[in-house]
């Protein structure tokens, strides 16, 4: 655990400077993008990587934060602070009711019901107009502002602004994870990952302890859906679709899952990756599948996972013990 | 009414067939292997423009095409199990989905290059000259469709059930150790049932490009749409799969046909959670499977 | 020990290439262009670009624009929001393009919208429809392309007046532009006295439409309005014939292409459709760019191909008044706009809708799109 403190801390200095070193607008859009995903792809772990559980509706819990956010700040004219608590809340009780539901099934069937209840709120998200306002979804979303004494401190125009409050919710949502994990729930987490039955026998309920989990995953890809929605200041359906949903769970297994790292250097290689392909026009996409497969076959335990490797060959300084986490 | 309904229900049976083909091909490759493929819908529509390769560029023959497709696909799947699914075997089913979500983006995107990105039709023998019986009207291709599906799923069961290879495959699925050790070559087996199940959602790629026309848009709806036939059919019950294809097509028909085309895709989702939550097994199994 | 430098070495580089500016282009004019290059939309996204290019090399063999040749800097949106927001960014913030053409679908254009006006650079659609994207007048935005509402003004009075259609039924794909458009027709539709029959959704990647066909045969209204891109328009069309339907079929969407009345075949005859654009169209303009079109890519070019053509004239005309590329002058001289298009005369009103298009009724038979009415797009606000 110490093993991954020290480079996480390192980072968290480096990501306080990076502002202070790059002024680039782009530059800065494709960081928030990356912490946003580090939010995304962390709360996903939190359910795949410790409770070893193939999740397919976690986009559905996203969307609600997504949905929750433009709703009560264009709909209810809320203040876009009270609707980030609400986001998170919201998506919360969705996670407890749907895993509460979901939670007895395990392997396959897992997969396919939480797909299952992810593709139906997605098609009544598109077809139920009055309310969602369907396909078109809410433009014009607030942006956030701090106001102390009647005075507007930080307004959001710049990207540095939506980047710290990003920056925040990544450590919020790392140091939850963290406490997680190494709590004696955590522990037991994965010791239902490894084996569920064993774990029930010394006690364990492991319907509690998934249950914990997977509402906290909910909770923070609310959170995430929040901030998206005032970043991008537009959602429409596909924040339900298919297509979040490979994406975090691209960046988990590359990254590598089950660990608090991992989704943040999955977060940051694909995003980056995906934008270096640019040059690639039309193939871009056809040599992003070619890269995902081989990196799954070679580091089946993601890239966290390379300086082991390195280390067993000798190629990297340091005994050639493994850890995990 | 009644007339409509009729209609309803041959409308439906022509897409439970497409539905039929593609489970059946998944529940080999999700239901017994436990591979969660997500590139099954682009192994449909590969088979689609495999047979426009053959049919309409090179002017092969329709039938011969359709056998030269199921040729093709059987090898593209072992190639396909061999590097990418027999490395991740007993791994998490995390792993082996990320293989094949990497695929299906990669097979995807690569159709769209070489294949274009144009809708194309397939040069079947088929008039479209509608087959009025009574009320209802059929055409050609649909009945095809249907013959097609037939068959195919008639020479899954004998090959299960009569064939040697049949038989390695249920001792294989039932029992993989004890199948190793009267020397089932159990790798071989993995790798042959990955094949078939390709060929098959590719069949159904063929008859798609015969009845309708060839995109490559249209995977990802046949991917989930399949995972749902699957499920209905009750996993590794491949004469449930094709039952619950049928099913899943007539009841979407009907749904469509009587209350909202709207919400029609919702019902197959509907139907997972609630079979999940009351008959986890599937519609068809007498008692818990596997 | 080397391979972790190397390693440390190429993420730098990397970070650095992200962090930096292109290098300045100054014999050049960049134009920046937003499309789904890959993705289901591909098609048609691929399909406006090709007209753009025609645009730009027809423009560089007469010399360019003030002495430079325009370039396409053409990026993959997807027709996703973050995706669009992300190659805007890139063009507008490190490529620092004077002026953006995009982003194909109406979500992906609202997302792109408040990062147009955020680093001020113009930002024109030649396709987006959804009347939302100009309810509010706009500083940033323009639209060259006609709305949903501008569609159905110009063709219910024809469908109902004229051809005399008084019971309407919609079979729409499910999508912004689909429900827009049908939400558009009905309210035109009713207030000149038609009926709504009914209204069916489908999904737009669907195969099978004898479902929603069925329950319009058993209706019989007297027109069908379809409002369906190629693939399942060509569909629906074969699906409508085999299915014996009597009602008359009225297309929305670009029915008018090779591409289409290829794939619906003898299914396509007597069925009419209302396009902002037809290759058959008549006027000078209108047969040079078809002639020119064909030339390059061997096809007729349709609605998409029209509307990335014309919307890269657009531009020059501004980038030539503006005296300079550069995005507000480039802006300031767009709402001076007075383009000769190949389908109409092109301006903008006070919320930056163009109008001015002759849209067409068309009939199709044996794969040629007959001119049976003409209307003038007329703006909507002012």
């Amino acid at each position: 655990m110490s093993s991954q403190r020290l480079p996480l801390l390192a980072l968290l200095a480096a990501a306080i400077a990076l502002p202070l070193v790059f002024r680039g607008e782009y530059f800065m859009h494709l960081m928030i993008m990356v912490l946003f995903y580090t939010v995304l792809a962390s709360s996903l772990n939190i359910v795949t990587g410790y409770i070893g559980q193939l999740s397919l509706g976690h986009a559905a819990f996203f969307g609600i934060g997504c949905y929750a956010a433009a709703m009560l700040t264009l709909d209810a004219g809320w203040s876009v602070w009270t609707a980030m608590i609400i986001a998170g809340l919201a998506a919360a009780v969705a996670g407890f009711v749907i895993g509460y539901i979901t939670l007895r099934l395990d392997g396959h069937y897992f997969v396919l019901i939480t797909l299952a209840f992810a593709e139906v709120l997605r098609l009544v998200v598109i077809n139920w107009e009055e309310v969602t306002r369907g396909p078109l979804g809410f433009p014009n979303i607030p942006r956030p502002s701090i106001v102390l004494g009647g005075e507007v401190m930080v307004d959001f125009s710049s990207k540095t602004h939506f980047y710290y409050v990003a920056l925040v919710l990544v450590v919020i949502t790392l140091w939850a994870k963290h406490r997680f994990v190494y709590s004696a729930m955590g522990r037991a987490s994965v010791a239902i990952r490894e084996n569920p039955r064993l774990a029930q026998s010394v006690g364990i309920d492991p319907f509690y302890y998934s249950m914990v989990a997977f509402v906290l995953g909910a909770f923070f890809a609310g959170l995430s859906g929040w901030f998206y929605a005032h970043y991008i200041s537009y959602v429409g359906p596909d924040v339900y679709g298919f297509g979040f949903m490979v994406t975090m769970l691209i960046m988990i297994a590359v990254g590598g899952r089950g660990t608090i790292v991992g989704p943040v250097i999955g977060a940051a290689i694909i995003t980056i990756v995906v934008e270096e392909l640019r040059f690639a026009r039309e193939i871009r996409l056809s040599l992003f599948g070619l890269l995902l497969m081989l990196s799954i076959l070679f580091f089946p335990r993601g890239l966290v996972s390379v300086p082991d490797l390195l280390r067993r060959r000798g190629w990297w300084p340091g005994a050639g013990k493994t850890g995990t986490a | 009414m009644l007339d409509v309904a009729l209609q309803f229900l041959v409308n439906g049976l022509v897409t439970g067939s497409f539905y039929a083909l593609m489970a059946l091909g998944l529940a080999m490759i999700f239901g017994l292997m436990e591979v969660v493929n997500f590139a099954h819908g682009e192994f449909f529509v590969m088979g689609g423009v495999v047979a426009y390769a053959f049919c309409n560029v090179l002017g092969v023959d329709f039938y011969l095409t359709i056998v030269i497709v199921v040729a093709l696909m059987f090898a593209f799947g072992a190639a396909t199990d061999y590097l990418l699914i027999r490395p991740l075997r007993g791994q998490h089913l995390l792993s082996t989905a990320l293989v094949t979500i990497g695929l299906s983006i990669f097979l995807i995107n690569t159709m769209l290059l070489t294949f274009g990105t144009s809708p194309q039709g397939l040069d079947a023998p088929f008039s479209r000259k509608p087959i009025i019986i009574g009320e209802i009207v059929i055409t050609e291709g649909r009945l095809f469709a249907i013959v097609v599906g037939a068959v195919a799923i008639v020479a899954t069961h004998i090959l299960i059930q009569k064939t040697r290879l049949g038989r390695a495959m249920r001792a294989t699925f039932q029992q993989k150790e004890a199948a190793a050790l009267v020397g089932v070559n159990v790798e071989r087996v993995y790798t042959l049932t990955f094949a078939l199940g390709t060929a098959m959602a590719a069949i159904a790629g063929v008859l798609l490009g015969a009845v309708f026309v060839i995109h490559p848009s249209t995977a990802e709806l046949a991917t989930l749409k399949a995972f749902v036939v699957v499920i209905l059919g009750g996993m590794t019950n491949l004469p449930g799969a094709v039952a619950g294809g049928l099913l899943l097509g007539v009841v979407e028909s009907l749904w469509g046909g009587f209350v909202s085309t709207g919400y029609m895709d919702v019902i197959g989702f509907a139907l997972v959670i609630f079979i999940l939550l009351f008959r986890p097994y599937g519609l068809f199994a007498p008692r818990p499977g596997r | 020990m080397t391979k972790t430098m190397t390693g440390l070495a190429t993420a730098v580089a990397a970070v650095a290439v992200l962090a930096g500016g292109a290098l300045a282009q100054t014999d050049t004019i960049r134009i920046g262009v937003i499309k789904p290059i890959t993705g289901p939309l591909a098609f048609d996204g691929n399909n406006s670009v090709n007209g753009a290019k025609l645009a730009v090399d027809e423009i560089n063999a007469k010399g360019g624009v003030l002495g430079k040749k325009l370039e396409l800097v053409v990026e993959d949106g997807q027709c996703k929001p973050a995706d669009s927001v992300t190659a805007a960014e890139k063009l507008m913030v490190r490529d620092k393009v004077p002026v953006v053409m995009g982003a194909f679908c109406s979500g992906a254009t609202l997302a792109v919208m408040p990062v147009a006006e955020r680093n001020k650079v113009p930002l024109i659609t030649g396709v987006s429809s959804s009347p939302k994207l100009t309810e509010a007048k706009q500083s940033w935005f323009f639209r060259n392309a006609e709305s949903e509402l501008m569609t159905a003004q110009a063709f219910a009075a024809i469908l109902y007046e004229k051809m005399g259609l008084k019971n309407i039924y919609y079979l729409a794909v499910n999508d912004d532009w689909g429900r827009g458009t049908v939400g558009a027709f009905k309210e035109t539709f009713e207030k000149i006295g038609a009926k709504t029959m009914s209204i069916e959704y489908v999904d737009r990647t669907a195969n099978d439409f004898y479902t929603p066909l069925t329950k319009i045969r058993a209706a019989n209204p007297d027109v069908v309005i379809v409002v369906a891109e190629t693939q399942a328009g060509s569909i629906i069309t074969k699906q409508a014939r085999e299915l014996g339907l009597k009602s008359k079929i009225f297309g929305v969407g670009a029915w008018a292409t090779p591409t289409f009345m290829n794939l619906a075949g003898d299914a396509a005859n007597g069925v009419f459709a209302g396009v902002v654009y037809a290759s058959t169209a008549t006027g000078d303009a209108n047969k040079m760019f078809v002639d020119n079109f064909k030339k390059v890519f061997n096809t007729d070019p349709g609605k998409y191909s029209a509307g990335g053509y014309t919307t890269i004239n657009v531009i020059a005309q501004a980038i030539a008044r503006a005296g300079a590329a550069e995005p507000d002058k480039i802006r300031e001289a767009l709402t001076k706009t007075d383009v000769q298009a190949p389908n109409g005369r092109i301006k903008f009103d006070s919320h930056h809708q163009a109008y001015g298009w002759e849209l067409v009724l068309v009939e199709l038979k044996d794969k040629v799109p007959h001119i049976r009415a003409t209307g003038v797009a007329k703006s909507p606000y002012d």
